[in-house]
């Protein structure tokens, strides 16, 4: 007889795919159910917070809002967290660190842009300066629009990963992410990841940025932009 | 009720506060030429650091754990928002400029809209002017609460686990944020004023509420202090550390807090008062120490006389109308006149400036933002060096810098 405490006032998703033995303290389950559970259910996030957008993620960390309580923290290191979350304006010379940032994040690894600036640039989209959607260089998993979202609507993109991993492991078909439009772009606008019209030769160039950061060596010079 | 404790200044540490060695602060020059013999090891502080307060990022030559020299290097956040500021009309600029000092738009708001009446001569009516006094108070709270949260996140497990401090200030800050919520519809990046006048007028019930949230973060400043100055590991790592010299911050341009912690008795609220600070009557807290623990003390003050204007002001805000024109909705509705216009605020940082030329058209010719966190970033070259790494973590934080108004 398996013990079905599905019912119980305090219901743990873990009973959902645990069947527990009778007379015996032991669970039976699939190691791919297992590693399901768990990779969508720990997510250690890697703030990428670059402006205003940052100030709500710390907001969502801090008390009111609680991400442990997904079971998610910040986690300050890229070698340790799954999902980045990219949270404020990139500019062109943020960008190379972002990706460089996001190429040591160890396998398997998920990306959020939070806010209208990461997603698209939003009013800044026009400038020299600022990079026009973060698509445009590293693919990204869930798109939370708002200037700046709020905490709560952060927690949507967190759950909307979730269902996505859990999807992706389970073999299921999940909706392709809408792309947001840029309309009456000015700026070059590059083609974004996984869009037919983006050349090989625009990835090698970008990876070449992220490579040569610190041409100098570290000693600045006259007239050395860096 | 206990006597809040950072009232009282601390004592100045003996001795003259130390000279500052010019070479350090080139940043074109080898440290090889003055200090030969060093085995330098350089190292970068950020961009993406967490306690650089955003995107930041300073080079560090260091000879073991000291600091020999130290390189800020800005612009990983510039967004180009004076340049967009001139395609844009006056109605569209606020909302931009709201996102430059993100901890406190609504002061950013305010400095950029008394620029656009005094150039074109708008009396603002008496009412709105007593919101706008009781709007910018309110955010210099929620400000120093961020502040406070993050300095003491600096110092890390020093004061009973990496995160506390900051849980509990970020209790209060949602309770301010809830606050303008009710007031403008938005957490922060408000849009609530206009030229002329605000957009918002208070709701019924906002007095009782800012008068609750308000007296209960009165009586946790009490708490913070208990948990954070009391500390004897806090107080031997701020006292004595990032020491500024008033002359040097005279020479910088810095102001605010830093320059008040460094002795100088300078506030434009009380001495060029703008709103309705001028009939109110400011405290001004000054420090002569100039190092963290005075900018901790002069930044606690300022906290808690915030704290007193809000809860004087809430009750005493005159009737009449909000906003001496029409507020207009369309971007090209407003035109301004030509000529040149320069304001500036007491922000939580500092002296915030508006600097703005026009030429008669519905868009600024030109418009310059004078951000104290950028004079306060120039310190960086002068206080690192002979400290050691852990030190300029904590200067760093005591600065106060948001990073959008540094590049922006």
């Amino acid at each position: 007889m398996a013990v079905d405490e599905s019912g119980q006032a305090f219901h743990h998703p873990i009973y959902s795919f645990l069947e527990k033995m009778p007379g015996l303290s032991l669970g039976l389950t699939t190691a791919d159910q297992l590693l399901t559970w768990g990779s969508s259910n720990s997510l250690f996030i890697f703030p990428m917070a670059t402006s205003c957008c940052g100030i709500e993620f710390m907001a969502a960390s801090s008390g009111r809002f609680d991400l442990d309580q997904i079971g998610s923290i910040p986690r300050g290191t890229p070698r340790q967290s799954d999902v980045m979350v990219i949270a404020g304006t990139i500019t062109v010379k943020m960008a190379p660190r972002v990706k460089k940032l996001w190429d040591q994040m160890p396998e398997p690894k998920w990306a959020i842009a939070m806010g209208s600036c990461a997603i698209s640039g939003d009013f800044y989209r026009d400038i020299y300066s600022v990079v026009p959607g973060v698509d445009t260089f590293m693919p990204i998993d869930v798109y939370v629009p708002g200037c700046p979202p709020n905490p709560d609507q952060l927690f949507a993109g967190l759950r909307r990963l979730q269902e996505k991993i859990r999807a992706k492991r389970n073999g299921e078909w999940t909706d392709p992410e809408l792309r947001p439009d840029t309309p009456g772009l000015r700026s070059p606008n590059l083609p974004r990841i996984g869009d037919p019209r983006r050349e090989a030769s625009l990835d090698e160039a970008q990876l070449d940025a992220v490579m040569n950061l610190d041409p100098g060596g570290g000693m600045l010079r006259s007239g050395d932009k860096s | 009720m206990a006597v809040a404790h950072s009232e009282e200044a601390h004592e100045a540490p003996a001795g003259p506060v130390p000279t500052v060695v010019r070479p350090w602060a080139d940043p074109y020059l080898d440290p090889e030429t003055y200090d030969p013999e060093g085995d330098l090891m350089v190292m970068n502080l950020g961009p993406q650091h967490p306690s650089t307060h955003g995107v930041f990022r300073v080079k560090l030559w260091l000879d073991g754990e000291v600091c020999v020299k130290a390189v800020p290097y800005p612009g990983y956040l510039h967004r180009g928002v004076e340049k967009l500021c001139e395609k844009l009309t006056y109605v569209q600029i606020p909302p931009i400029v709201d996102k430059n000092d993100y901890v406190s738009p609504y002061i950013n708001e305010l400095a950029v809209n008394m620029a656009f009446e005094q150039l074109n001569a708008v009396e603002v009516p008496r009412r709105s002017q007593y919101l706008r006094t009781l709007g910018a108070e309110m955010q210099r709270v929620g400000s120093h609460l961020l502040w406070l949260g993050t300095f003491a996140m600096d110092m890390g497990g020093a004061l009973g686990g990496g995160a506390s401090a900051f849980m509990h200030t970020f209790r209060e800050r949602e309770t301010i944020l809830d606050c303008f919520e009710l007031w403008t519809g938005a957490r922060f990046h408000y849009n609530t004023l206009t030229v002329g006048g605000s957009r918002h007028d208070v709701p019924a019930g906002f007095a009782e509420m800012v008068r609750r949230t308000y007296e209960t973060i009165r009586a946790r400043t009490i708490e913070y202090d208990e948990l954070i100055y009391d500390n004897a590991i806090f107080r031997s790592r701020t006292e004595g550390v990032g020491r500024v010299d008033a002359k040097l911050a005279m020479e910088l341009g810095v102001s605010g807090p830093i320059l008040r912690a460094s002795g100088i008795d300078w506030d434009l609220r009380r001495d060029r008062p703008y709103a309705a600070y001028g009939e109110l009557k400011i405290n001004v807290p000054v420090r002569s120490a100039g190092d963290s623990l005075a900018r901790y003390e002069v930044r606690m003050a300022e906290m808690r006389e915030s704290i007193r204007l809000v809860l004087d002001l809430i009750d005493g805000i005159p009737e009449g109308p909000i906003c001496a024109l029409k507020p207009v909705k369309l971007p090209g509705a407003f035109k301004g006149k030509a000529g040149q216009a320069y304001v500036a605020v007491d922000g939580p940082r500092g002296e915030l400036g508006t600097w703005v030329i026009a030429d008669g058209t519905e868009r600024a010719y030109r418009l310059k933002i004078r951000p104290p966190s950028y004079h306060a970033m120039a310190l960086i070259p002068y206080l690192a060096p002979g400290s050691t790494l852990s030190d300029i973590i904590v200067t760093l934080g005591s600065l106060d810098p948001i990073l959008g108004e540094v590049d922006r």
